[in-house]
């Protein structure tokens, strides 16, 4: 197991310098900007003395191979410099921006992992049945639909036509907090929770359907095991062989899921921090796109690397606990 | 490759495509997805014909977010009008002495001598709807051989049952010769306060709120500065365009552009965006994992790596880096997204060669002597295009979704009119707040409408070269 974990760190900070790599390569070598201009907001009227002198700060003269081991140093220390917009350094920002993120994230995976599980098990039980045929409508319905066009549908009617037809504003469409924002705890989540619902809901009507059509295949797949048929030959109940042998057997491989949609639930946890207006990562990712703030583009997503990384790890890491047949460090 | 098109195994291969059109046939929902495809297509090659407008250089056909034009159905909005374009024609009031031919183009002549002389031109046009939003009215006149003697024109509107009238443009004094085209649009802060109106105010609620007889009066006066005085006035392309409340099949955004054009057009990009970085990751994934797979070793290792590695990506900020560094042009969008999108497929493309590689009739191949690439491209890759059609037709929606996302966060390309692109417009540039559901809904059901017919035709196709799904069902 040790050795196991020994291999998967060593592989992870492996991927981990590639990108570090891939973002010099992108942003530093091939691309079609000096590479001054993604240390500092340059003008065109700079005259060249202090060209030089940035150029000479910031160490561009020296060797590539020089520039690319400090770069990758840099990256690895966090040290992603300093924002053209708020002249702050990247990843203290980072840090002021990430419990929005993290929260919106976090309730929405769990939301949808709640309420996609059992569907998918009542679908996968009653095989056949109109459940399981809405299930997989649900399932290839998200694979087609765009989540923000259901945000912005969900904005239009429970935001814009509500405050029109009712006179009630039920959801708010901007921000994570009223401005100003309550003095009072109690009432300051109370805020939050009401304006990071509408995102939340959409992300999870967005993603339970596909959550529910893989825990049902998986479970599919599960019940057509031999164990399975050994189970209900000892005269089982249903349910038990449902809960107790087939769906114990699907946490491998749901895990596996999990840790592999992270990127693209961050994907659409940055499209929706743009409609809701939410202060998080992404937002801040498309602000500084906008504003060309290279360190800054740098920085989160060498961040959002790290963080899928790291989850595909702890997912690694997980499947073993969970699957015997991994613990001796062999793959399958 | 020449051998595919022998005789014989063009026989085959049509055999193939016959039994695997034989099987299609039963899919219901495969069927379903295939005539959507089918519409969608005919609709993007015939979008000349479909609409009238070009999506980019089209006139302001309405006013800005106007409604559909069937929304009058309804009684609340029985009586939005149309866009109402009147060509003026000019019957003479005052000083016909002076006039030589009227209708749509007037010509004056004055050969005045010392004496001031009037000309007043009238043209009346009635209008029955609900007061437009905006309008606008525009006249050219032309000032020729003048000498001695000074000119003024004004043009004014008369709303019927009044006495007052609105003065819409009015001349300096001229005293040279000289052409103009004058423009009064209700939207021009300029003539809004020369009507003596505050800016929030909308004009055209005001001026045109009765129904009846408007007339337009043309008042030219000249004033001689010798006894030699003479001078020719020329008035043409007079027009008032009351701008429609309504508008076509969709309605219109804020720039006033026809929504149906642009959805119509969208559907040449998603349709070629999303085929054509399907195809590139295909490519990509077919001769990642048939080389990977059958190779095996260090490049296997090396290959399967990099897999892992762009898996860990976030490809959407990815791209946007890309596509903001190196341009917003839609071959780049096709590129990039075709280039970050083969993972997938080079794992299980892998994992089928590795299976066909074990088989006896590439182990007989390669004894009488078959080079490795003889044998993938002749042995492995056409066993591998099943599964690698159907997972790129699977790939088509997530690329048409991409480009969308793209395009809605503003990083489209600006010179093509995309479905994301009419709703990053809708939500930046006030759609929601004004609740135009004919700008928003439309973009956003032919994206799903395109993904799902994709979505659908995979998964049959995906039931029928993927065994163990069939036997499932």
């Amino acid at each position: 197991m040790r050795e196991y974990l020994l291999k998967r760190i060593i592989i992870s900070i492996f991927i981990l310098w590639v990108v570090a790599s891939l973002n010099f390569v992108i942003f530093q070598v091939v691309s079609p900007l000096s590479p001054e201009d993604t240390y500092a907001p340059v003008s065109l009227d700079v005259p060249p003395e202090t060209l030089e002198l940035l150029r000479e700060l910031y160490g561009l003269n020296e060797p590539l191979h020089i520039r690319y081991i400090k770069y990758v140093r840099n990256m690895f220390t966090f040290d992603f410099g300093i924002s053209f917009v708020s002249r702050k350094s990247v990843i203290s920002e980072m840090s002021q921006r990430l419990p929005a993120t993290v929260l919106l994230l976090g309730s929405s995976m769990v939301a949808t992992i709640l309420i996609g599980t059992p569907i998918g098990i009542l679908a996968a039980s009653r095989r056949g049945s109109k459940t399981d045929i809405a299930t997989i409508g649900a399932g290839l319905f998200t694979w087609g639909v765009p989540v923000f066009y259901i945000q912005l549908l969900f904005m239009l009617f429970f935001s814009y036509y509500c405050l029109k037809i009712f006179g009630v504003q039920l959801f708010p469409v901007r921000g994570l907090y009223s401005i100003p924002p309550p003095g009072n705890p109690l009432a300051f989540m109370a805020d939050v929770s009401w304006h990071i619902a509408l995102p939340l809901i959409t992300l999870v009507v967005g993603g339970f359907g596909s959550w529910a059509l893989y825990t049902r295949n998986i479970l599919l797949d599960a019940l057509t095991q031999d164990y399975i048929v050994t189970a209900r030959a000892k005269g089982l109940t249903e349910r038990t062989v449902l809960y107790r042998h087939a769906f114990r057997s699907t946490l491998p491989p749901i895990v596996t899921i999990i840790a592999l949609s992270i990127p693209g639930i961050i994907t659409g946890a940055m499209i929706t921090e743009w409609i809701f207006t939410l202060p998080g990562i992404g937002r801040w990712y498309l602000d500084a796109l906008t504003q060309s703030d290279y360190p800054v583009l740098q920085g989160v997503l060498f961040m959002f690397a790290i963080l899928t990384i790291f989850c595909n790890l702890i997912a690694d890491l997980l499947y073993g606990i969970l699957d015997p047949r991994i613990r001796v460090g062999v793959r399958r | 490759m020449a051998s595919i098109f022998s005789k014989d195994k063009r026989i085959i291969y049509i055999r193939r495509i016959q039994e695997f059109w034989f099987e299609y046939r039963s899919k219901r929902i495969g069927m379903a997805g295939l005539a959507l495809i089918i519409i969608y297509v005919l609709v993007a090659v015939f979008a000349p014909f479909l609409t009238p407008y070009n999506p980019v250089t089209q006139p302001r056909l309405a006013q800005a977010t106007a409604m559909p034009e069937w929304v009058t159905v309804f009684p609340q909005y029985s009586d939005y009008g149309k866009t109402q374009r009147e060509n003026l024609n000019w019957n003479v009031k005052k000083g016909s002495e002076f006039v030589e031919g009227w209708g749509t183009s007037v010509e004056i002549r004055y050969e005045g001598g010392n004496r001031l002389a009037q000309v007043e031109l009238s043209s009346q046009f009635s209008y029955n709807q609900m007061a437009p939003n905006e309008f606008f009215a525009k006249f050219r006149y032309e000032i020729e051989n003048i000498r001695d003697a000074e000119c003024s024109i004004a043009l004014s509107l008369i709303p019927p049952e009044a006495n007052s009238s609105y003065i819409f443009w009015k001349s300096e004094t001229l005293n040279a010769d000289k052409s103009q085209d004058v423009t009064t649009d209700s939207k021009d802060p300029v003539f809004i306060k020369r009507l003596g109106f505050a800016l929030q105010e909308n004009v055209g609620n005001i001026i045109f709120s009765q129904k009846g007889d408007y007339t337009f009066i043309v008042l030219i006066q000249f004033r001689p500065l010798s006894n030699d005085a003479m001078a020719e006035v020329i008035i043409e392309n007079s027009q008032i365009v009351l701008l429609g409340r309504v508008h076509g099949i969709l309605g219109t955004d804020y720039l006033a552009k026809d929504i149906w054009s642009h959805l119509v057009w969208g559907s040449r990009i998603s349709l070629s965006v999303g085929l054509l970085a399907a195809l590139v990751g295909t490519v990509i994934g077919i001769f990642v994992g048939v080389v990977s797979g059958y190779l095996g070793g260090l490049v296997d290792e090396v290959l399967m790596r990099t897999v892992d590695i762009l898996l860990c990506l976030p490809l959407l900020p990815l791209l946007l880096a890309l596509v903001h560094l190196y341009g917003r042009n839609v071959y780049y969008i096709v590129l990039f997204i075709g280039i970050f999108g083969w993972q997938g497929l080079a794992r299980v493309i892998r994992s089928q060669t590795l299976s066909i590689r074990e088989t006896p009739y590439i182990e007989s191949a390669r004894a009488s002597g078959g080079s490795g690439f003889y044998i993938m491209q002749k042995h492995i890759v056409p066993n591998i295009i099943p599964v690698a059609f159907a997972s790129m037709v699977l790939a088509v929606p997530s690329a048409i979704l991409f480009e969308a996302s793209l395009s809605f966060l503003g990083f489209g390309d600006p010179r093509v009119v995309t479905w994301g692109m009419m709703l990053q417009h809708a939500f930046g540039f006030g759609g929601f707040s004004q609740l135009a559901w004919w700008w928003i809904v439309p973009p956003g059901l032919a994206i799903i409408g395109l993904c799902l017919a994709f979505v659908f035709v995979g998964h049959a196709f995906d039931e029928i070269v993927n065994p163990r799904l069939r036997r499932r069902r």
